[in-house]
């Protein structure tokens, strides 16, 4: 019997608002430390949203307002007073698209240590470059030019290279937003690997579209549908035995 | 000349009741004859109305062009032919235009039998003239309205007939446009052709003086050695790039900062109701007319300075290439900030993200990752305000001076290579004068500038906006 890891990250109540509408009702999720968490559901139905909240990325989105709680070892961060900069510093983020900057390999990776004052020597910056490139496997593919620009690698090596900037500032938490959903399958199978090493190390949250993904690289899944936590649990459970009908019927394919 | 409307009034009411006629009649027929047209009934009509007024208007218009210079040749030969004595061409003009007069009679002068019979054959030729216009307009207009009714008769595809007629229409349209733009450049370049064969082009383009009034009255074919030796160095460009150049650099200073932050604030951190608010008042400034900037640079700012200058022993021009740069920057301000405040909301929401999600604060993220994705467009649209400025006119004319001195002192009064071309080209001028000349060449030069500004400013942003589309 595998011992459940402590909980990292609860939430609690969660309620999201776009305006008038509402995209979250009472989401209560716990997130286990050193796991990978999966959530999955139709199109439109939170999943993104709830990530976003966990490092206040909604802020960005001025009609965005959320209401509840959401602790990270047992600290508010929905606090008016929180500091949000150190908060995304211990919760990294990929997104969808893979968005490297315009600039060189090498400063697409020192540019969350040096904004953080981490790295003050050039030689303390090239070690954290070079270990959060090789965290993200990308290390052997890029090291004679890291001075090339990141927007010239392909499709999955810029995914890479965005885990290794998320690393790059040494988070606790990493969020996913459907990180594979515009790489082909070799891409993203090196991804999926890469997921499963990264999960010793720090806690992770993906979304997905991918069942197949979600039962390969998740220990727990968390079932949305229309802004509703329907079921959640661990993954080999969700996936053969469902307790909600609904999850049932998505997971079967019958609709979504 | 009356008689051209009324053409045109007859044309354009004739050509509209064939739209109505045009649509029955091809209704009737396809009842009548139990077929399925081609088109539906009003394209014919269409049809006909395209048939019916686009030749004979072309052909009035290219009438009208022409009617005045063959007129004028023949009636000046008719002259010459009874006896008129002229030297050259402008002893020609002047008797063509007492002709002129007399048949309008508006000719007080005396009249002398040349004269008078040149008169009579005028009205004779301009009678001919009108009337055989008419005539030709009416058998053009009734041969293209058979014609088209001949078409639409046997069922033709009016559809895409008036297509094709439309197609041709626009395809004019941008045609006048680009032969206009070819007209200009290539009067620039005769004219300043000319100048050039009287004054050399690296006397022009290194001389250090700029002082054309002393090519006031000579004429350019008519220039002895010893002459050109004291014109030539008339004819320095150096003074007016230097002076155009420092004022369009001061205004820069204006422009460039203040527009560039005001384009940041307004593209990301405005909210939306500031926003709606502030930006129409900002792109108000590109819509005073230049020539209020002129005044209020000529009266109140260059006065501002001055009496600062005195009260701080300083000599200061009351008109100063400080007063009209400050000016003209202002004036730019809006270009500059609607331009970058394009090309910074251009730059994806995503890079923001990722750099929001490693922990950088909102003006980190502005400064590192959105400024720079977004470089290569403000330089563009930089340039853009800089060949604004150096083609600017009316600020300096009325604020900036028109001596052409060789200073890098902001207080002193300077000219610009606009400013000297309309002093060339107010009042009267000889047209085979080096002096007049100058001013096309003048304008070519800025010309060429403003344009491989534009072509680089514009290869800027355009690279720019493919790197993420």
């Amino acid at each position: 019997m595998e011992l459940m890891n402590e909980i990292k990250i609860k939430s609690k109540n969660l309620n999201v608002y776009y305006g008038e509408k509402q995209a979250l009702f009472d989401v209560n999720l716990d997130l286990n430390e050193k796991e990978v968490t999966a959530l999955i559901g139709p199109s439109g139905c939170g999943k993104s949203t709830f990530i976003r909240c966990i490092n206040r990325m909604n802020d960005v989105i001025d009609i965005c307002k959320v209401s509840g709680n959401i602790e990270i070892d047992g600290v508010e961060i929905n606090d008016k007073n929180l500091d949000v900069v150190s908060l995304r510093e211990r919760v990294g983020m990929v997104f969808q698209k893979p968005n490297p900057f315009p600039k060189s390999i090498y400063d697409n990776i020192s540019y969350g240590p040096k904004i953080h004052g981490k790295g003050e020597t050039k030689s303390e910056l090239d070690e954290i470059v070079e270990n959060s490139l090789k965290k993200a496997a990308l290390w052997e593919e890029v090291k004679d030019r890291l001075d090339e620009p990141g927007t010239g690698l392909s499709g999955g090596q810029q995914q890479r290279l965005c885990i290794a900037r998320a690393i790059s500032v040494n988070p606790e938490v990493i969020l996913m937003d459907e990180p594979c959903s515009a790489l082909d399958p070799i891409a993203t199978a090196k991804i999926e690997e890469l997921i499963d090493e990264l999960k010793k190390t720090y806690t992770i949250v993906i979304v997905t579209h991918s069942m197949a993904q979600a039962v390969r690289v998740s220990q727990k899944t968390g079932f949305f549908h229309l802004g509703k936590l329907i079921e959640v649990g661990k993954t080999e459970k969700i996936f053969k035995n469902p307790d909600n009908k609904m999850t049932q019927d998505y997971i079967t394919g019958r609709f979504g | 000349m009356r008689m051209n409307f009324v053409l045109i009034f007859l044309i354009t009411i004739f050509s509209l009741s064939l739209f109505f006629y045009g649509r029955s009649k091809t209704k009737s027929i396809s009842i009548e004859k139990n077929i399925k047209l081609n088109a539906l009934p009003k394209f014919y009509g269409y049809y006909l109305v395209l048939w019916c007024s686009i030749p004979s208007l072309v052909f009035l218009l290219i009438w009208t062009l022409f009617e005045p210079v063959i007129i004028k040749s023949i009636i000046i030969e008719t002259a010459a032919n009874q006896g008129a004595i002229f030297n050259d061409k402008n002893e020609a003009n002047l008797i063509y235009e007492k002709i002129k007069a007399i048949y309008a009679g508006t000719y007080f002068g005396d009249i002398d039998t040349i004269l008078k019979e040149s008169a009579l054959s005028y009205a004779k030729f301009i009678n001919l003239f009108t009337n055989s216009k008419i005539v030709l307009i009416f058998a053009i207009v009734i041969a293209s309205v058979i014609y088209s009714l001949k078409k639409i008769k046997n069922n033709n595809k009016a559809r895409d007939d008036v297509e094709v007629i439309l197609k041709g229409l626009l395809f004019a349209s941008s045609l006048i446009a680009i032969l206009t733009t070819l007209g200009i450049i290539f009067s620039l370049l005769f004219e300043s052709i000319k100048f050039f064969s009287v004054i050399n082009i690296f006397d022009y383009l290194f001389g250090t003086n700029w002082s054309p009034q002393r090519a006031f009255v000579r004429d350019a074919s008519a220039i002895t050695a010893e002459e050109y030796d004291e014109l030539k160095d008339a004819f320095g460009f150096i003074p007016l790039i230097a002076g155009t150049s420092f004022i369009a650099f001061i205004a820069m200073l204006v422009a460039v900062p203040i527009g560039l932050f005001s384009g940041i604030y307004m593209a990301e951190y405005a909210s939306v109701k500031i926003r709606r608010i502030s930006k129409p008042i900002i792109e108000i400034l590109a819509g005073i007319p230049t020539v209020v900037y002129g005044f209020f640079a000529a009266l109140t700012v260059g006065p501002f300075f001055r009496q600062i200058g005195e009260n701080l022993g300083l000599t200061v021009s009351s008109e100063s290439a400080l007063a009209a740069g400050l000016i003209m920057g202002i004036m730019i301000i809006p270009y500059v900030s609607s331009l970058s405040d394009d090309v910074i909301n251009s730059v994806p929401q995503s890079l923001r993200d990722g750099s929001y999600a490693v922990g950088a604060t909102k003006s980190e993220t502005i400064k590192k990752v959105v400024i720079p994705a977004a470089l290569p467009g403000i330089i563009g649209s930089v340039l853009l305000a800089v060949s604004r400025a150096i083609g600017e006119t009316m600020i300096v004319v009325m604020a900036a001076g028109l001596a052409a001195n060789l200073t890098i002192n902001p207080l002193e009064s300077t000219t610009t290579i606009t400013t000297q071309i309309v002093m060339i080209l107010v009042g009267d001028q000889e047209f085979d004068s080096p002096k007049t000349q100058s001013a096309f060449a003048l304008g070519l030069t800025l010309f060429i500038a403003t344009l491989v500004l534009n072509y680089i400013a514009q290869r800027a942003v355009k690279k720019y906006r493919e790197k993420y589309d």
